[in-house]
């Protein structure tokens, strides 16, 4: 189990390092920032004074070098719209995605579990038909134009709910609904296929057959062997969830991570740009990680490749 | 986007594999049919409408649906009905161009990577795993600050987004395969790789991929949407049905239609698409039972 | 099963509780919505329209320009400043100011925050500007000589705007404490800053004009612009700027805001670039362009006659604009004959006209009516939408079309347009030629005001005649504000809230 767990940091260690190397390299294609973050009446010889004293007129193999070795310190330079470091400014965010991730992921598993274990069971009742659309139309609207018919029919009209920030729960709701729809949508029917084809398994007509109540059986013994994909899926769509909430973040104004790094790029700040592109490797990587051993952990037959 | 999970379906438990043909059922005919009407609305848009498209007329702007504009009229005064049959041609453009590019590149990848194996493979797979660890949204993003915005550079985008999908089941499947015992038998016998690879595995990697694919198009379909609603993929005049909602969205309170109209008509081809897609999943594969 | 569902709930619980923000006040705030957070609140730091906005309020300034037309007001100087000769000028501070702090405003103040912004390891943008000042002495307490290296007449508008920091708690705690924790003179104190999500300011009691009606002011932060209006619309924020001239109606019949608008010191135009060989090297094709436009019609279809026509580079408010210029009529005839007589053909010109998408008010929309217009005459005209950083970088770089689309401002004064756009070195310019350059260049030292004025207006004759641009229109700022708010918009653009007030029901 450990060679295994070492293995694949090794490798998430690879993609982290691969991923901030791209990044890297692709600024020098978009041309130079700088003059953009100046005054509009500043000389072209005031400029060059900027850069230099930034290091960008350096080769791009010093450069690379002096970033390298400042992110294995943690320092990845000040951005270059706020000259306050790049690192702590996007980690000042990070609590408010977590926070809407987490609230969106609770309230998809909530309804997405329950939902899909009970079609299952009742294949092909009104229930089963009915989850299947909900299920279907969930994963065809895309969020932000879910996001944009929330805030107008709950904000605006009825003004039961803020249209956009954060402050108290009641921020909560909007953001983490659209979030949380298609991911939830996601969930059901995962979770109905699996029970399905636990369902019709031997061993389960056997416990049946034995007399054990209908509802234990559903969720001791099918549950927990549906459990495998699920739990992969969970990690890599938090971490789907956790990147992709920028639209949500940007519609609904909420301060987080994703928010912020989209408009790193827009402005072109690529201090900035660079600690969102290491995050996100880390993040991604650690959720893969994370998925891998849980995923051997609950079937043994895995570790052993 | 969490829309662009793509098909990262984890492997589903094994059983015989049986061909069985299905009937149509309802939600296959209806996807059929949404699917059929898009590619109608696409082909045909000049002859369904007399409107053109970019026809902007100042002093009939933000008028409800009516008579003459069954659809009602955009800020610029353009007819609804006629921008969103035209913007079905940026989708389709987008599904099928993206999907076929991309769907390629990640077959040969995929089936390179499965069956070299080795250092080729770790490679491939590495690099599949520094693409899948941005999202997606910033990835358009980046490519558009560095290649500029519009129609030919989304589609670069998906493609480079879409390919690792691909490679991935391909290379599953592959690997899958390489165990059989005819597969081991072929290559005990001396036959050459590339007749393995053609007579054996491709034939067994369509219907993965044109599963894959119909799910795929809905995807890209609405990522699209989802750039060009940021306001940085097909731009104006053009019509997309993102940047119509992109514009719309700063009048959804007094022109409803500008946002609900084009929101309908992605709705509605995203879930045809996916109806279909499951549909030939029943038909095709009945592993992956729904 | 059961714990996972309890651990979950904890956690849920826990993220909600992090993220709600700590009530206090019991009067409603002043909220206004802005699009982006300021890059920082230290003064003199970082030039930035949303940056200095919200510092204003923090750190009031010592000149502004008010009225209509708008002349240049002391707020934190006593008087105008003093010239006794081309290289002296004398400032007077206001008596009795002091600091959010209680330290009092004096003219070591002044002293401090210029020597600070000249200090190259400040990194203040603001440098670049400053670089003629010698010297920087304090005569009395309340009274600053600078000296300049030359004569530089446009100090006059630099201190405009000009904010001043508390040099003791500068000192003090250091400029990354200071610019965290900001302590100005202005009308409102700095309370908290919640990173992306709002700046919340109170009413400064001992202001030294008379404390602000309004007890607390918010700036929250609203990437997306609908999101603003939305805002607005459902009564949690009470200003909003750039209202689009086709949503007017629908804040208009909210019953909850209206839209005040103001003609803007912001103007827009199209560069005709000269600086690659071509058929716009020929000022008659130039001119022709600016002939085969109908500009009115556009104003009137498009903004609903909210953009005010401007034969030239400079806005109407300006203060050096010369009133005598006429637009440019439209006379598509005469624009074909010009470029004939040029020895083109119009039907054979094609030109790609680069222009941003949302950044000023239907912007994009008015190159496609451009390009149509010019389209009517036989010249094909792309039109080529980037993104803001883009436009900006092509046009930085040089590598636009031979039109570019763009707006400049808030510019109340003539040199930091003209001498920005019209000489070719410069950063954002798309034009260039070596009579204009010389012309410029001898007018920006000019001291007496009625030999800069005649200069000025001289120079925009000449632009009339080499049409640079398709000369457009000045924005009108469209604001949205509640009902219930008493304050007016202001031509460059501030929103300074110490006179703003609500309504008495």
């Amino acid at each position: 189990m450990v060679q295994f767990v070492t293995r694949r940091l090794l490798e998430a260690a690879v993609v982290v390092f691969l991923a901030l190397t791209v990044v890297f390299s692709l600024q020098f294609l978009a041309g130079d920032p700088v003059k953009l973050f100046l005054p509009t009446d500043t000389t072209p010889k005031q400029i060059e004074e900027f850069r230099d004293r930034l290091g960008f007129n350096d080769p791009w193999l010093v450069q690379y070098m002096r970033f390298m070795r400042g992110a294995l310190r943690g320092d990845f330079g000040d951005s270059l719209r706020q000259n306050e470091p790049a690192l702590e400014l996007v980690l000042r965010r990070f609590p408010a995605t977590l926070s809407l991730s987490g609230v969106a992921m609770v309230l998809a598993l909530a309804t997405a579990i329950p939902v899909g274990v009970i079609s299952a069971a009742r294949r092909n009742s009104w229930f089963d038909h009915l989850g299947i659309g909900a299920t279907v139309l969930g994963q065809a609207i895309p969020g932000f134009w879910l996001g944009l018919m929330l805030i107008y029919v709950f904000a605006v009209w009825l003004r039961w709910l803020p249209t956009s920030g954060r402050g108290t729960w009641l921020h909560f709701v909007l953001p983490s609904v659209t979030l949380a729809a298609f991911v939830a949508a996601r969930f059901a029917r995962l979770t109905r296929s699996m029970m399905l084809d636990v369902l019709g398994q031997d061993y389960i007509r056997t416990a049946r057959a034995k007399g054990l109540a209908p509802p234990r059986v559903l969720y001791k013994h099918a549950l927990k062997n549906a459990s495998l994909p699920i739990v992969t899926l969970l990690a890599l769509q938090l971490g789907q969830l956790l990147g992709g909430a920028v639209i949500t973040e940007t519609i609904f104004a909420w301060p987080g991570v994703g928010r912020f790094l989209v408009q790193a790029l827009l402005n072109r700040d690529f201090p900035v740009v660079l600690v969102g592109a290491f995050l996100t490797a880390v993040l991604y990587s650690g959720l893969n990680l994370a998925a891998d051993v849980a995923y051997a952990w609950l079937n043994p037959r895995i570790r052993y490749e | 986007m969490s829309e662009i999970a793509g098909a990262l379906v984890p492997v589903l438990p094994q059983s015989r594999r049986v061909r069985r043909r299905l009937p149509l059922n309802r939600g296959g005919a209806f996807g059929l049919v949404v699917v059929a009407l898009v590619v109608i609305a696409a082909i045909a848009a000049p002859m369904l409408s007399s409107y053109g498209p970019a026809e902007s007329a100042l002093t009939k702007t933000l008028r409800p649906p009516s008579r003459e504009h069954w659809l009602g009229t955009d800020q610029l005064g353009r007819d609804l009905f006629t921008r969103i049959l035209y913007g079905a041609r940026v989708s389709l453009a987008i599904g099928l161009v993206t999907v076929g590019i991309s769907g390629a590149i990640g077959l040969v990848l995929g089936l390179i990577s499965g069956y070299l194996g080795g250092v080729t493979d770790v490679l491939l797979m590495r690099l599949v795993d520094v693409q899948l660890s941005f999202p997606f949204i910033l990835l358009a993003l980046t490519v558009n600050a560095i290649l500029g915005i519009g129609l030919q550079n989304i589609i670069l985008t998906l493609i480079i987004t879409g390919w690792v999908v691909y490679a991935r089941l391909v290379r599953g499947e592959v690997l899958a395969l390489k165990a059989l015992d005819y597969i081991e038998a072929a290559r005990a016998l001396g036959a050459p790789r590339t007749r393995i690879i053609a007579r054996h595995l491709l034939p067994n990697l369509w219907t993965p991929v044109i599963i894959l694919s119909s799910l795929q198009v809905a995807q890209f379909i609405v990522a699209e949407a989802a750039i060009s609603f940021l306001g940085f993929g097909v731009q104006p005049p053009t019509a997309s049905w993102g940047n119509m909602l992109n514009e719309g969205k700063t009048y959804i309170y007094n022109a409803w239609w500008m946002t609900t109209f084009p929101g309908l008509a992605l709705v509605l081809t995203a879930l045809g698409v996916n109806l279909v897609g499951d549909w030939l999943r029943d038909t095709l594969d009945p592993r992956l039972t729904t | 099963m059961r714990k996972i569902a309890i651990v979950l709930a904890v956690t849920l619980l826990v993220g909600i509780a992090g993220a709600t923000a700590p009530t206090g006040a019991q009067e409603r705030p002043l909220v206004i919505a802005l699009g982006a957070e300021p890059r920082s609140l230290m003064a003199m730091r970082i030039v930035d329209w949303t940056t200095n906005v919200q510092q204003m309020n923090i750190y009031d300034r010592l000149y502004y320009w008010d009225g209509d037309p708008p002349r240049i007001k002391p707020s934190l100087a006593a008087e105008l400043p003093q010239t006794p000769d081309d290289l002296t000028w004398i400032i007077k501070l206001r008596p009795n100011v002091r600091f959010h702090n209680g330290d009092p405003l004096t003219a070591d103040a002044l002293k401090w925050t210029i020597e600070w912004l000249l200090d190259a390891k400040n990194e203040s943008h603001y440098r670049p500007r400053f670089s003629f000042v010698e010297s920087v002495d304090v005569l009395d307490p309340l009274t600053v000589r600078i000296r300049t290296k030359e004569p530089a007449p446009v100090l006059r508008y630099y201190l405009v705007d000009f904010t001043l920091q508390n040099p003791n708690y500068v000192r003090q705690v250091g400029n990354d404490a200071a610019s965290r924790q900001p302590i100005g003179a202005g009308p409102y104190k700095f309370v908290r800053w919640d990173r992306d999500e709002r700046l919340v300011l109170e009413a400064n009691p001992s202001y030294w004009n008379k404390p602000p009606a309004i007890k607390r002011v918010e700036f929250r932060f609203i990437p997306d612009f609908s999101a603003r209006l939305a805002a607005l619309l459902a009564g949690e924020a009470d200003i909003v700027k750039d209202v689009p001239p086709v949503a007017v109606d629908q804040v208009n019949r909210s019953g909850q805001a209206e839209v005040r608008g103001i003609s803007s010191s912001r103007i827009n135009y199209v560069a005709l670039v000269n600086f690659k060989s071509g058929p716009l090297q020929d000022r008659r094709v130039r001119q022709a362009l600016n002939y085969a436009v109908n500009v009115d019609e556009i104003i009137a279809n498009l903004y609903k006659g909210r953009a005010t026509r401007i034969p030239g580079a400079l806005s109407s408010i300006n203060e050096n604009v010369n009133p005598n210029l006429k637009p440019y009529p439209y006379d598509p005839n005469r624009a074909v004959q010009l470029i004939k007589e040029a020895g083109y053909d119009p039907t054979k010109l094609e030109f790609t006209l680069d222009s941003p998408s949302g950044r000023y008010p239907l912007d994009k929309e008015a190159a496609e009516a451009i390009a149509s217009y010019l389209g009517k005459i036989g010249i094909k005209v792309r039109v080529q939408v980037n993104e803001w950083g883009t436009h900006l970088d092509r046009i930085i770089n040089r590598r636009t079309g031979e039109m570019f689309y763009l707006g400049w401002g808030p510019a109340l004064e003539a040199q930091g347009t003209i001498a920005e756009l019209f000489r070719a070195e410069r950063t954002y310019s798309g034009f260039g030629t070596p009579a204009l350059a010389q012309e410029i260049n001898k007018a920006i030292p000019i001291v007496d005001a009625r030999k800069r004025q005649a200069s000025w207006h001289r120079i925009q004759v000449m632009l009339y005649t080499e049409a640079p641009w398709i000369f457009l229109w000045q924005q009108h700022d469209l604001y949205g504000v509640n009902k219930r708010v008493t304050w007016q918009p202001h031509p460059a653009e501030k929103i300074f809230l110490h006179d703003a007030t609500w309504t008495k029901r």
